[in-house]
């Protein structure tokens, strides 16, 4: 699903350059549950905005669903975003003036699909999470954890490859934290891919596999023991 | 464009920042306000020197001969030049096609007495054409005709005001009033839009004129009127090949500025329309730069709207926002605000014409108003303001990288 091989990126900084990412190799399979781990600098939220095609590597190769990603303009990157990603922000990122279910339906909405046939399908999602009576309510009005909800129905809106969560419960505490991980878990066993990120070893824990990412290379890739998920 | 989410997307953002977009689209407004009255103003001026310029018959021309200033075939300078009947009877054989209406003109002041009134007028010694080229209306009576012409009657018509003069409430049609000792019979009583000055002449036949006062065939003076048809060019070519010819027949040098002196209305009427299309231009300049002070004030507004929501679009875009709908809704915004208020200002303004504009009442004004093609062109000017004023933060909303926008805050 997702392919990497000898990823570099870096950043300019002044005179100077920061080499962000040194040469990553990485393959995630379709299905698989992983969390990428490493503490802040250690390129894991670069890796993410690559991943997620909001931001373009400098050097080796990346291929999404088999597709290599090259030249990519805005347009293109938007197309495929819409297409194949979802994302969950910790800091949630809804749309503050609209209400929950017109949030989870402006993917469908990017995607081209009708008014009436949006709603049906954002509606279906809310319910998904358990939020169908908060349809009509601004995020303002929402705790963080029932964002968060929104936020991911409104990922898995357009039927997306892959979800992709940039410290998804790092907004949360820790009872909220869990139930927003059992809804991912519960996702990936519908089959979904899904692909976090985070610095918590709890939340990682509960992932099927982890990476560990230091300084820009990936300093371990272990598939988590059985035993030690719930 | 007629998308609904696309609209309510706008109107959200209208409502979420009225009194800045009041201020905006006041801006606009404003604009296109000064725009509409400085174009209705000038119309105004227009039409009152149109008005005025009806006096005489705008396709009229003036000969006057006068001296001759270079010495030419054999004649010194300071030559007076002296036009006789023989010129009239000329223009009228060879200018067939070009020439409507022609008469002579001698002018003469004389003293006129009905009973115990008198009064000092001038006389103007003309052959019947020339009421078509003064336009002058017959109030009563009748103008003169070709039998006082070849007749040499001893008749006159008299202007409003030297029947008011001379016989106050008294029918005047038909009697005698003693003009420089000789008597002439009122046949009409004439009035004319230009002025009063107009209605202090009497009209008399040149033919009797001639008799009378000099016996000979001479003339002051020739009026034409050419073919309407002409376009304003025509018109100059044609008076431009009079002069010519009558240069010749007088035996005047070609380049001879003096000695003859042709007065083409078309060219005095060219100047009026000529300065009220400067003036046009100008009000067009002006309103157009106090318009653009709106535009930018939008311009700057989205600019601040777009900074403001710079992690809204960075969201839209991780959603699969393309660019061209992020530049559609910020261009729609912009457009939609600029033609709003910038219509509110067009009627704004026609209604003040409307309301004002019959009772202003001055002598080079009349009936300000406004043309359908200045509202298109108001219009035009005003989507095509929006979509300027929406351009620059629109191209800047699309280039808004996600990532960056992610992280503002």
């Amino acid at each position: 699903m997702i392919e990497i091989k000898k990823l570099h990126k870096s950043y300019p900084m002044g005179k100077d350059s920061l080499h962000v990412l040194k040469g990553l190799d990485l393959h995630i399979k379709e299905g698989e549950f992983v969390s990428i781990m490493g503490s802040s600098g250690s390129g894991k939220s670069t890796l993410l905005n690559i991943v997620g095609l909001l931001d373009i590597h400098d050097e080796g190769e990346y291929y999404l669903n088999g597709q290599l990603i090259e030249k990519l303009d805005e347009k293109k990157a938007a197309i495929l975003r819409n297409k194949f990603l979802g994302f969950v922000f910790q800091s949630f990122n809804l749309i503050t003036y609209k209400t929950a279910l017109e949030n989870v339906a402006l993917p469908l909405y990017y995607k081209g699909v009708g008014r009436k046939e949006r709603q049906e399908v954002a509606m279906e999602y809310l319910d998904k999470v358990e939020l169908k009576d908060w349809a009509n309510h601004l995020p303002s009005e929402l705790s963080g954890g029932q964002k968060q909800r929104v936020a991911i129905a409104r990922a898995l809106v357009t039927e997306p490859k892959v979800v992709l969560a940039d410290e998804p419960t790092g907004a949360l505490d820790s009872t909220t934290s869990h139930s927003v991980m059992e809804l991912l878990k519960e996702i990936n066993r519908e089959g979904m891919t899904v692909f976090v990120i985070t610095h918590e070893e709890e939340i990682a824990a509960e992932t099927d596999r982890i990476v560990r990412l230091k300084d820009g290379v990936i300093i371990s890739d272990e598939k988590v023991k059985k035993l030690e998920k719930a | 464009m007629f998308d609904r989410d696309v609209w309510t997307e706008i109107f959200h953002s209208i409502k979420k920042n009225k009194l800045r977009t009041f201020l905006t689209g006041f801006s606009v407004a404003w604009g296109i306000f000064i725009l509409v009255l400085l174009l209705a103003s000038v119309n105004g001026m227009k039409n009152g020197f149109t008005s005025q310029f009806n006096d005489d018959a705008t396709n009229s021309i003036f000969i006057s001969p006068s001296v001759t200033t270079m010495p030419y075939d054999g004649f010194e300078a300071n030559r007076r030049i002296k036009f006789t009947n023989k010129d009239i009877e000329y223009i009228k054989g060879n200018f067939k096609e070009e020439v409507e209406f022609i008469t002579p003109r001698f002018r003469k002041g004389v003293s006129a007495k009905y009973k115990k009134e008198t009064g000092s007028y001038s006389v103007r010694a003309v052959s019947p054409s020339h009421q078509y080229i003064e336009k002058t209306l017959i109030q009563s009576g009748r103008f003169l005709n070709d039998n006082d012409i070849n007749s040499k009657l001893k008749v006159v018509v008299i202007g409003r005001k030297v029947k008011e003069d001379l016989f106050d409430d008294e029918d005047p049609l038909g009697k005698t009033i003693v003009v420089n000792n000789s008597t002439f019979r009122v046949v009409g009583v004439f009035t004319d839009e230009g002025n009063d000055r107009e209605e202090r002449y009497l009209y008399i036949p040149v033919t009797t004129m001639q008799r009378l006062y000099s016996n000979t065939d001479e003339i002051n003076q020739i009026l034409l009127t050419y073919n309407p048809t002409y376009s304003f060019a025509e018109a100059i070519s044609f008076s431009e090949t009079l002069e010519i010819v009558l240069k010749r027949r007088h035996r005047i040098h070609p380049d001879d500025q003096g000695a003859i002196f042709l007065n083409n209305n078309a060219e005095g009427f060219s100047d009026v329309t000529n300065f009220t299309n400067m003036l046009n231009y100008i009000s067009v300049g002006v309103g157009l730069l106090i318009l653009l002070a709106g535009i930018v004030g939008i311009g700057n507004i989205l600019v601040f709207i777009i900074k403001e929501r710079t992690k809204e679009i960075g969201i839209r875009k991780s959603l699969g926002a393309r660019p061209n709908q992020i530049i559609n809704l910020v261009l729609l915004e912009s457009v939609f605000i600029t033609t709003f208020s910038g219509f509110g200002g067009m009627l704004v303004a026609m209604g003040l014409i409307g309301l004002v504009g019959p009772s202003i009442k001055a002598p080079a004004f009349a009936d300000p108003s406004v043309e359908l093609s200045t509202i298109v062109t108001a219009t035009i000017i005003l989507v095509v303001s929006g979509v300027f004023a929406g351009l620059i933060p629109a191209i800047k909303a699309a280039r808004v990288r996600p990532i960056v926008a992610l992280n503002a805050d």
